[in-house]
């Protein structure tokens, strides 16, 4: 370290003074980050260390903030042990199940809609576009009461069918959007191209911009599938079968119970937290240049 | 010759191909069909069936005509829900925007570790809503949880465990943290994205000036911020008044209201005391505000785009 700081001296007066100038002044820029990362950190590192101790110790007061005794046994509980109220397992997989099937129909709309959007303006496109966005914009809790009504006298309850093209009704608006600015950067010359080979458009889509925007795709995927994975509001009111409960609903119903057992319901959101998490820190550094992207666009 | 008729062949048909372009129609019907089912049909049936009585349990549906809205002017716990609805928003808004932006600035600085920094202060977004309520309901635990060794350590003269989301003062700043907490990463992000686009010669220019940090910063970074915070202010205020599961879970809206948003106040009319057009009436209330914040957020992305196009 001294000797940086020799040669830093020996190269010139000015630059050194600087460095010491910009580390002292960096101070504050470190203690806010600590301050930011401890706040975000925090409530994530305090899940965990409730998991991996004996609920009995979760249980004391005050607190140990470090864990003392690890003890995993609690993901035994949720996998291997039956218990009827508390099927941690199942709700899972239900999520697993739901969040699939969004995301087939959902991709399948969006192609659809995607290309529509992308390319040479029509009349009414327009109005198109303002419907998507008031789509995207209207809360699911202000017409909950319709749809539930009306699927409840359609019998149509209790099915994951029906709760995947709920979710898709709510998430299509932004996968189009994503489909299209996608679609948006290939070059006209590739379209002309495929016209002139004598390609008809339906074929230039499943031919040409498919392959070309399979990212995209795979984009859209993801977004759908968290979208059904996270959500609360319809797969609480549609389904009404513990069994078929969804992983939020599932832990969300547990929190009411009188002796909540603290340790598996946050074990059990901390599975449900692995899949988003992981897939989060794979494509954070893609986030911020998307970002630009879309906040430019909207 | 053979040429130019070639060319006026195409040329026609690329005409005749033109006017009947039925294509993007035809993609976009069945969208529209889609989106009109779940959501076009259910807003008209919900703003029917704000001038019916249905109530389950209470015999048949009844037109009512204007009552439920007679009612809805009059309750006093709707209005309630609005004032709840509008200190939540705007509290969320400032918290996890402010937060957002000063996320931001360090984000974009260039330090030892920072993608790491980076990482971690952005690992609430990935995180789902419902963990997050788990898990702040157990840090709130008035009994056992974490959040009283922090308040003991910081009040020793606290006698007892503050009653945290089941105390009427602090429930709704609590629901706030909670909510910010879990959004301000996103504004971070967004707002690092416009920060990174910054050309660095506005910089460069502004130091040769002899501007100091600070007002590099109120004259070069903030005027290429605004437009972007300002739409991300409309857009956290849609976000935050369709939050649901986050109060629905940690509080149910109560104590005594304090926490009883109107999305959260629709679903208890309805689920809770099976009064579905009540329900449905505050419901078309809801509406018109998301109308109103969705044509603003409308009229603001234009204008920007407007201002790049420029």
């Amino acid at each position: 370290m001294s000797d940086v700081g020799t040669t830093m001296s020996v190269s010139t007066r000015a630059n050194k003074s600087s460095f010491n100038f910009r580390w002292v002044r960096r101070i504050p820029l470190y203690i806010a980050a600590i301050l930011f990362c401890l706040i975000t950190a925090f409530p994530i590192y305090w899940m965990i260390v409730s998991v991996v101790q004996p609920a009995s110790l979760s249980l004391q007061y005050p607190p140990s903030l470090i864990p003392q005794v690890v003890d995993l046994s609690v993901f035994q509980d949720i996998f291997f042990v039956q218990d009827a109220a508390q099927r941690i397992d199942i709700w899972i997989g239900n999520s697993v199940l739901l969040a699939s099937l969004t995301t087939v129909i959902c991709l399948v709309l969006t192609v659809f809609g995607a290309y529509a959007l992308s390319g040479k303006r029509w009349r009414g496109q327009g109005a198109f576009g303002l419907m998507l966005l008031m789509t995207q914009m209207l809360p699911e809790a202000l017409i909950v009461i319709p749809l539930y009504a009306t699927i409840d006298r359609l019998h149509l309850k209790d099915s994951f069918i029906t709760l995947a093209m709920v979710d898709t009704a709510f998430v299509l608006p932004i996968c189009i959007w994503i489909l299209k600015n996608v679609f948006d950067t290939i070059p006209n010359e590739i379209r002309d191209a495929a016209l002139v080979d004598g390609c008809t458009r339906i074929g230039m889509l499943f031919r040409i911009m498919l392959p070309i925007s399979a990212p995209g795709l795979v984009a859209v995927g993801v977004v759908a599938f968290f979208h059904a994975w996270n959500e609360y509001l319809f797969a609480a009111s549609l389904m009404s079968d513990r069994k078929l409960y969804t992983a939020p609903v599932g832990l969300g119903s547990m929190i009411s119970m009188i002796d909540t057992p603290i340790d598996k319901l946050l074990a059990g959101g901390l599975v449900f937290s692995i899949f988003p998490i992981i897939f989060y820190l794979i494509v954070q550094r893609y986030v911020v240049s998307g970002l630009s992207a879309g906040a430019v666009k909207g | 010759m053979a040429v130019q008729a070639g060319t006026n062949v195409r040329a026609v048909k690329a005409e005749a191909h033109r006017r009947r372009d039925y294509l993007p129609y035809l993609l976009a019907l069945p969208i529209i069909l889609y989106e009109g089912v779940f959501i076009l049909i259910p807003i008209i049936q919900q703003i029917g069936s704000s001038f019916t009585s249905d109530v389950i349990g209470m015999g048949d549906v009844r037109w009512v005509g204007l009552a439920n809205y007679e009612r809805l002017w009059n309750d006093r716990y709707f209005w309630n829900s609005i004032r709840v609805t509008l200190g939540f928003m705007s509290a969320t808004v400032i918290v996890s925007v402010g937060l957002g932006l000063i996320a931001a600035l360090i984000m974009n600085q260039r330090f030892r570790g920072r993608s790491i920094v980076r990482t971690v202060m952005t690992l609430p977004w990935a995180f789902p809503e419902l963990p997050a309520v788990l898990v702040f309901y157990w840090i709130f635990n008035q009994n056992f949880g974490v959040a009283n060794v922090f308040a003991h350590a910081i009040m020793p003269w606290l006698e007892q465990n503050p009653r945290w989301l089941n105390d009427i003062n602090l429930a709704l700043p609590l629901v706030v943290l909670i909510a910010a907490w879990k959004a301000f990463p996103f504004y971070g992000l967004v707002t690092l994205s416009v920060l990174q686009s910054i050309p660095h010669e506005l910089y460069e220019a502004a130091r040769v000036d002899g501007a100091t940090p600070a007002q590099s910063f109120r004259y070069v970074t903030l005027p290429e911020i605004i437009p972007t915070l300002m739409l991300m202010g409309v857009l956290a205020c849609i976000f935050a008044f369709r939050q649901f599961v986050l109060i629905f879970l940690a509080t149910g809206g109560g104590p005594a209201r304090v926490t009883e948003t109107l999305v959260i106040s629709v679903y208890k009319t309805a689920f809770a005391s099976f009064d579905f057009s009540y329900g449905a009436t505050i419901g078309v209330a809801g509406f018109v505000i998301v109308f109103a914040i969705t044509v603003m957020f409308a009229y603001l992305q234009r204008r920007q785009a407007a201002e790049l196009a420029a």
